[in-house]
């Protein structure tokens, strides 16, 4: 029996449109879940996820000697009292030279907790923001069958569809399928920083999908982004 | 105080038009500054608190004494919590008073008026029964704990008349909705069984207790027995429980003032098809029954005839 789902209850979805790559061609429609690329712009949140990532990509390696692991003796430079000059205790001290560092940095780890369900609605967030100000780019393929890519490749296309230098760049996501074939894009934007930047997709975080103009986005890639990040969507099955 | 003459302002409408700009930054004129958003991005205003700047000069509130007062050792360092200067504590001689009952069941109310304004705005469908599940799920309710009670607050704003199932309800909300041609039934529900029924994971009402009760009447939960062979001596009213496909079954009550509260007419439980003639909602006092009456009558009849066999 089909149940009738009220409107006002019923999953709303968004449009967007599948283009061909280079050439731009509109292929068909495309179907996503509001819930996915047409949520409401939250700043707050995306702050949250870029400051959680940031601080998870600190190294935390800085290394520095305290008074106590200087390597020297504990001997007292001078007498107490009778010299004329200050106080002295041993020559580790951090206010003479050669000394340790007062409470310097030690390794550590930055990295902050942010509930996984919030990072996740902030990605589906920053993918939202991109789709509602028509700068998320959907393609069928990356993939330039056979051509050789490279910086002047790359210069050339970029600049005919106004995408690079000058048009606030744009970051290509690639989906992990056939990556052989794009080695081309990958190589000439590495040489051609100026006109935007290429990554595998389990490369990106929220912080790329806001960096550059516009987002050029593999199908393939945006369906794995997406599903990759809606805890928030599905039931948690039980194991076993 | 005078009038400000907004010369500026006025002197800049003037001259704009008369002096064109130069051709060769007409590019820089409109041009846009394509920020991007990582730059705003910032938590909600009410995510954190503004530290207190102590001792930061009198327009800060906390400047001088940096909210310390004056002299002594509060001023300076640390005080025992609650030190009252060697006399008894005040948590001593002014203990906490009064207890809570932590076994009290935590009922979610909800009101006739709130509930037909869920209706007007379409949140809630009258046409079906309305049950913790939907109450839930429209957010009429929030924190839904051990149960749902009905009350009666502005029970006159109430139209529409509803088929509502619910944990309790009081005996004014069972009349208003009756007067409006809807009905109130109570079952009996526990924190995991709601639990359940709000992932999806139970029925939000059919039991095999509430089999032949005035739930079935909304769903049906089971079959007719089949014809009777000529060996099997079944009751002509057995029935067999076909209850909708869910992954828990609903609990039904096993406590005597649970099993009384449902099986009560007022309470307008959904068990009270198990009261039986002659008997009362109580489990506790119970009518004389008829086996009784005779056993009493043989053990007479036994004590006379023995008292007539007696010898001496």
């Amino acid at each position: 029996m089909a149940t009738h789902v009220p409107s006002h209850v019923a999953p709303q979805t968004v449009l967007t449109t599948l283009y061909d790559f280079p050439t731009l061609e509109p292929l068909r429609f495309l179907t996503y879940p509001s819930t996915h690329l047409y949520l409401p712009p939250r700043k707050d949140l995306l702050y949250r996820a870029v400051v959680f990532e940031g601080d998870a990509s600190r190294q935390g390696t800085a290394s520095t000697k305290w008074r106590t692991e200087v390597h020297g003796s504990g001997r007292k430079i001078r007498p107490q009292k009778g010299s004329g000059k200050a106080r002295l205790g041993d020559k580790k001290s951090p206010m003479l030279r050669g000394g340790g560092r007062a409470f310097g940095p030690k390794p550590r780890d930055f990295s902050t907790d942010l509930p996984k369900k919030m990072y996740d609605i902030a990605w589906r967030t920053a993918l939202s923001y991109r789709y509602r100000r028509g700068e998320l780019i959907v393609v069928d393929s990356l993939n330039i069958g056979g051509k050789e890519g490279g910086k002047m490749w790359i210069k050339e296309v970029f600049g005919r569809l106004g995408w690079g230098q000058g048009h606030r760049r744009s970051t290509i996501i690639s989906s992990l399928q056939d990556a052989e074939e794009k080695v081309g894009i990958f190589s000439g934007l590495e040489d051609a920083e100026e006109e935007g930047r290429a990554l595998l997709v389990d490369d990106v975080d929220v912080k790329d999908l806001l960096k550059t103009g516009r987002l050029v986005v593999e199908k393939r890639a945006l369906d794995w982004m997406l599903k990759m990040h809606q805890s928030d969507l599905v039931r948690r099955t039980r194991r076993g | 105080m005078p009038p400000r003459l907004q010369l500026a302002r006025a002197a800049k409408s003037l001259t704009s038009p008369q002096f064109p700009v130069a051709t060769f930054l007409v590019p820089f004129l409109h041009q846009q500054r394509h920020a991007s958003i990582l730059g705003s991005l910032s938590d909600a205003p009410g995510a954190y608190n503004k530290r207190i700047r102590r001792g930061r000069g009198p327009s800060s509130g906390k400047g001088k004494t940096s909210g310390r007062g004056h002299k002594g050792q509060k001023q300076h360092g640390k005080v025992p919590a609650g030190f009252n200067g060697g006399q008894t504590t005040d948590e001593v001689t002014h203990g906490p008073r009064g207890f809570k009952n932590i076994f009290a069941p935590e009922i979610a109310p909800v009101n006739l008026d709130r509930i037909q304004e869920w209706i007007d705005k379409g949140r809630l469908d009258a046409s079906k029964p309305i049950t913790l599940k939907e109450l839930a799920r429209s957010r009429c309710i929030h924190g839904v704990k051990d149960g749902v009670k009905l009350l009666a607050k502005n029970a006159g704003e109430l139209r529409t008349p509803i088929n509502i199932i619910v944990s309790r309800a009081s005996a004014t909300a069972v009349a208003a909705v009756e007067k409006r041609g809807g009905s109130v039934i109570s079952r009996y529900y526990t924190a995991q069984s709601i639990r359940q029924i709000l992932k999806g994971d139970s029925h939000p009402f059919a039991s095999l207790e509430a089999i032949g009760g005035p739930l079935e009447s909304i769903i049906p939960m089971s079959t007719p027995a089949p014809a009777a062979d000529s060996g099997n001596t079944t009751p002509s009213s057995a029935r067999i429980p076909a209850l909708p496909k869910f992954r828990y079954r609903l609990p039904d009550p096993a406590g005597r003032t649970d099993i009384e509260y449902y099986r009560d007419p007022a309470h307008r439980g959904y068990l009270v098809h198990t009261v039986k003639e002659g008997e009362g909602p109580s489990l506790f006092f119970k009518p004389p029954k008829e086996g009784e009456k005779r056993i009493k009558r043989v053990a007479e009849a036994k004590k006379k005839a023995v008292e007539a066999n007696k010898l001496w």
